[in-house]
């Protein structure tokens, strides 16, 4: 497995920018050049200078430091919520699968129900409603994606669990928690890292969203969709400002599609 | 097959049953108080008792259950009560921030069918070529930013660069061709994938084989092979189009048009429950209706396959 990733180029690209991504987020104080909240009027839109590398905002905030800064911001409640929604998605498929009969059928009952609420409205107006806290945009991301991604797992372990040597497991005298612990879990893993691998570019692209809209963080958090939310003014005089929040996005979340896609292209070579 | 589109219209009951039962809790859910909240914007500094007044002018302090009876028996004749806001019916706001959102989404459904066909085509047919490996690096980098920066950089290239559009506005068929746009690059840029899996599938089947044995022309083998493809493309295109009404708001703040996003993003910052119920309702009682007609024009394509076709399935 590790070989294959190895031999594939895109693969190892996503992986080299996820890993930038995460080394940016955990020395992002180390790597800023100032304090990304420190607003000083008199340097409104600086030019780019050894003390400013690409120039200040409309509040004289150094743009390079809030930029690695977003990343910690976006990472710390990226990061949280896909491990809630891989840990609710991969119990509750397990639980259905391995319960059939009426658990099954009332679970695919109440997911259709709660499919037919598109997720990004649920999370959005969720997230409105909370507090504004990072927490409360985790809670209301997993609530709204926890059933699409279930689902999903569920097919998984349902395919999984009619193989053959499941079935010579059993024979064999293993225990049903020994044989989903041990053996479903661990064969399902790399489409599992698949779908939490692009789930969470699209978690990173969805928190940005909010911030945009002013919802779920701290009106002037250092996040890379909160940049934006004064890029209506700045159309025509510092267009710049736009491009840099929306590059860093499109290279975090570029990264874990391009690690996931090509694991997706590993595991069903068919497809590829 | 009639049976079995009745038989889909009493699930799409139950279905719409639960939205409404989902809709009207998740926002009791929050820990935010109506009342309190519009006490406090009628009164400023309100006391108890006014705050107790307004809980039960707004018939807050019923329990749950009836609360719930009383919004959807009215719901149902498309009464959604006054907003707390401005106190006016929501209905009539409803109706007129919709007409600019179902414009753009309809149009960016249509930029999203013509995006996704002609590339999906081109990629399965030099499957492993070129054009192939640059669609799908294309594709990736698509699907890696968020529409309403794709709004921002095409605003800047075609309405500040090159004044071909307008950056603001949502009079005519023109203003929402840039906003349109920016929702159907990362929506087909996910499509593409999808349905050039489905036309491999179709290439490595068998009628294929037997066509070609038949020396029947690749031309006409590819409109086969696509017929055979489309069910998974209509469901996603369903699916895209509710999916841009959800989110719309972020686009429709880029390009300043009254639609319904921004109407739901006020009222969520003023706490205006009413009309965020009447929204999110509104949203998920067309996301279901589209993606049940989807469903019953694959019937119509298909009619062999009953089997309800998903697309995360794929």
């Amino acid at each position: 497995m590790i070989h294959k990733i190895l031999r594939k180029p895109q693969a190892i690209l996503g992986l080299l920018m996820m890993l930038t991504v995460f080394a940016v987020m955990l020395f992002a104080p180390a790597l800023a050049p100032n304090d990304p909240e420190k607003i000083n009027i008199m340097q409104k839109f600086a030019e780019p200078s050894e003390q400013y590398p690409l120039g200040t905002d409309d509040m004289g905030r150094c743009i390079a430091s809030r930029l690695i800064y977003g990343a910690r911001v976006s990472m710390s409640i990226a990061l949280p919520t896909i491990a809630a929604i891989a840990v609710i998605s991969v119990l509750l498929a397990t639980v259905c699968a391995y319960a059939g009969g009426i658990v099954d059928k009332l679970f695919v009952i109440i997911s259709d129900i709660f499919m037919a609420l598109p997720p990004f409205l649920v999370a959005m107006t969720l997230v409105g409603l909370f507090e504004s806290k990072a927490l409360s945009i985790v809670i209301s991301i997993a609530a709204a994606m926890w059933v699409w991604n279930a689902q999903v797992v569920r097919t998984y372990v349902i395919r999984e669990k009619q193989k053959p040597y499941i079935i010579t497991c059993r024979m064999s005298g293993c225990s049903e928690l020994r044989i989903i612990i041990k053996h479903i879990i661990p064969n399902i893993f790399p489409h599992l890292l698949v779908l939490y691998s692009t789930g969470l570019s699209g978690v990173i692209i969805m928190i940005s969203g909010f911030a945009f809209l002013g919802l779920g963080l701290e009106t002037g958090t250092a996040e890379w969709g909160a940049m934006l939310v004064n890029a209506n003014k700045l159309v025509f005089s510092h267009p710049e400002l736009i491009v840099y929040p929306g590059l860093c996005i499109l290279f975090a979340a570029a990264g874990f599609n391009l690690f996931g896609e090509a694991l997706r292209d590993i595991c069903d070579p068919k497809e590829g | 097959m009639i049976k079995h589109i009745i038989a889909r219209l009493g699930v799409l009951a139950v279905v719409l049953f639960g939205v409404s039962l989902l809709t009207f809790f998740y926002t009791s859910l929050s820990p935010v108080d109506a009342a309190q909240a519009l006490a406090v914007r009628r009164y400023t500094r309100p006391t108890e008792e006014q705050v107790t007044q307004v809980r039960q002018e707004l018939g807050l302090d019923q329990p749950l259950i009836k609360q719930y009876t009383g919004w959807l028996t009215k719901a149902v004749k498309g009464d959604f009560g006054n907003s707390y806001n401005t106190g006016k019916p929501i209905i009539d706001e409803l109706s007129a921030s919709m007409r600019p959102t179902l414009k753009l989404a309809a149009m960016a459904l249509l930029f999203t069918a013509l995006l996704s066909i002609p590339p999906g085509v081109l990629s399965a047919a030099r499957k492993g070529g070129f054009a192939d490996k640059s669609i799908y690096l294309f594709g990736i980098v698509c699907m890696s930013v968020p529409n309403y920066w794709i709004g921002f950089m095409l605003m800047l290239a075609l309405a500040v660069n090159i004044p071909l559009f307008s950056i603001m506005g949502a009079e005519n068929w023109k203003d929402f061709v840039l906003p349109a746009l920016a929702i159907a690059i990362p929506t087909a840029a996910a499509n593409i994938r999808v349905f050039r899996s489905s036309l491999l599938d179709g290439y490595n089947s068998d009628f294929v084989m037997y066509a070609r044995a038949r020396g029947i022309s690749e031309r006409k083998i590819a409109g086969m092979v696509s017929r055979y493809a489309l069910p998974p493309l209509v469901t996603l295109l369903g699916q895209s189009f509710g999916f841009t009404i959800a989110g719309s708001a972020m686009i429709e703040f880029v390009f300043s048009i009254p639609g319904v996003g921004s109407m739901l993003v006020t009222a969520l910052s003023s706490r205006d429950t009413v009309t965020i119920n009447a929204c999110v309702l509104v949203i998920a009682v067309i996301f279901v209706a589209v993606n049940f007609l989807a469903e019953i024009v694959n019937t119509l394509l298909d009619p062999k396959a009953h089997s309800k076709e998903r697309a995360y399935d794929t």
